[in-house]
């Protein structure tokens, strides 16, 4: 044990002023120290709020509660984006079941169905998230290994070459559904299978038992200029998304449950997308499954689809 | 050593190691490391749903030019036009009509003007069975050969529609059929399509190609 200075000689009952006060200096500026080194930790603002952490399953929520947590997530969009959306929980409607039908033999490729999808569901431009992606197929083949989505011709149909565009099929049997941990992915009586944003875990489970590719995963906080935000939104529908939860496409239930089209629908040049109430034996889809040929993308893996391609001739 | 001065000597160390750590966060940006390609946003042609051409109803409507439309503004009333051909018997268009593209069926076999054009009333169209249509009901006169289309299209399954699925709740936009369609030369245009899915990472090999897909 070497010597003290006589100077710094240990109080008989106790420590010395001295060490008392380097102690203590060393400790406080410790904690300076600590305090400053978490100091990112004050940036994140995007952090989850205690309100949406306590928040129940959409399934367990009372009329109230669904009303408080509405209102939070308008508040938080007000905040975020400087604007206060029209959200809502649109319910399904009584003896409605959708259907989608496309028509391959129209379809030219142009890819405005994807950007008029991305425009209505505020998924995050950079970067990118899109729920329809258009394959070029070579004429002759179903086999989707040999299609591409990344063409960029100058001028679109080409020769020798048919597009089929993918999104979610609304599957009456789904995979994705069936291998979510945390039922934060559900099929809803009119056919849409949907997300709770709030419940998912962001397992990606869902975005690998999708035969269809249909799923996307938010791998960092949305890039949606403020200008381009729609403010038309449901809970269940084109509200934000956080980073590091699954969406995909929910057949714009923000305006199919308000009796609309779906925006890929709307934007369509050539009119080969179609969709309607499949319960409805007058409805576009009920007329084009009566008196069309129909294909069915991957019919042996057992999803049942509700989309449908079909052929004019 | 003591006791005491190790634990101030760790209790210095740490607090420099802390004060660098602080330092070092003060200077970077947390997750600046990763910044993706800025994507440029899309051009707003590729959102907007408005058809592909215009309707003479369309245009009417819209309060566009259809000065275009007025035969009489050149063309003499009741006088009967007579068509020139060549030796294959091919229409000549007029020098004033030169604008237009004929190819309406396989192998420009139906350019012959008054098979839809009434060649007297000349801002009248007529059908195979020699009814008279006002340009803007085009659609029953295509419909005259273009049967299960038309018929297709009456079903709402042909062409684009807008507005409501749901009839309770609001209206069916839909379109007639040289909005889309040039009656001159009816195959759907060639477009320009869209931008392509950007990867996360360019440079990266492509998600699809002729091995992989969804």
């Amino acid at each position: 044990m070497p010597p003290s200075s006589p100077q710094t000689a240990p109080h008989p009952d106790g420590v010395s002023r001295r060490d008392f006060l380097r102690k203590s200096a060393v400790l406080a500026s410790g904690l300076a120290a600590i305090a400053a080194s978490l100091a990112p930790l004050r940036e994140l603002t995007d952090a989850t709020s205690v309100e949406e952490f306590l928040q129940k399953h959409y399934k367990e929520m009372s009329p109230a509660e669904m009303e408080a947590a509405l209102e939070r997530i308008r508040r938080e969009v007000q905040k975020q984006y400087g604007l206060r959306p029209h959200l809502a929980d649109l319910k399904p409607m009584d003896g409605v079941e959708f259907v989608y039908a496309l028509n391959l033999t129209r379809c030219v490729g142009c890819r405005k169905c994807v950007h008029a999808c991305v425009a209505e569901n505020n998924q995050s431009r950079s970067p990118e998230i899109q729920y329809i992606r258009v394959l070029k197929m070579p004429n002759g083949t179903f086999d989707v290994e040999k299609g591409r989505h990344d063409y960029a011709p100058e001028s679109v149909p080409e020769k020798g070459f048919y597009y089929m565009p993918v999104q979610c099929h609304q599957c009456k049997n789904p995979p994705c559904v069936r291998v979510c941990p945390v039922k934060a992915t559900w099929q809803e009586p009119d056919g849409i299978t949907v997300i709770d944003y709030d419940w998912c875990i962001g397992c990606r489970y869902c975005e690998a038992a999708c035969p269809y590719w249909a799923r996307r995963f938010n791998f960092t906080e949305p890039g949606i200029p403020k200008d381009k935000i729609n403010p038309d939104m449901s809970y269940l529908g084109n509200r934000p998304r956080h980073k590091g939860v699954m969406e995909k496409c929910h057949f714009c239930i923000q305006r199919t449950r308000a009796g609309r089209y779906p925006a890929c629908l709307e934007v369509c040049p050539t009119g080969s997308r179609k969709f309607g109430n499949i319960l409805d034996p007058n409805s576009e889809v009920s007329v084009i499954l009566k008196t069309k040929r129909v294909f069915v993308l991957k019919e042996e893996v057992g999803t049942l689809p509700r989309f449908f391609y079909y052929f004019d001739v | 050593m003591t006791n005491d001065s190790k634990s101030n000597w760790t209790l210095a160390a740490l607090a420099a190691g802390f004060l660098g750590l602080a330092g070092a966060f003060a200077f970077t940006k947390p997750g600046a490391g990763f910044a993706p390609a800025p994507i440029p946003p899309v051009d707003p042609q590729f959102t907007n749903t408005a058809t592909v051409r215009m309707s003479a109803a369309e245009l009417a409507r819209t309060g566009g030019d259809v000065s275009g439309l007025d035969c009489l503004a050149c063309h003499d009333k009741g006088k009967t036009l007579v068509l020139k051909v060549d030796a294959a018997n091919h229409a000549i268009l007029p020098k004033e009509h030169e604008d237009l593209v004929m190819r309406h069926g396989r192998n420009d076999r139906n350019d012959n003007c008054f098979n839809c054009h009434d060649p007297v009333q000349l801002d009248l169209l007529v059908t195979r069975d020699g009814r008279k249509l006002k340009l803007t009901d085009s659609t029953l006169l295509c419909g005259n050969c273009h049967g299960p289309t038309l018929r297709d299209w009456e079903a709402g399954i042909h062409g684009r529609t807008s507005g409501h699925w749901d009839r309770a709740r609001g209206p069916i936009e839909r379109q007639d059929c040289v909005s889309c369609h040039n009656p001159h030369s009816p195959a759907f245009p060639e477009i320009k399509p869209a931008p392509g899915p950007h990867p996360l990472h360019p440079g990266a090999p492509a998600l699809s190609g002729e091995s992989k897909g969804p």
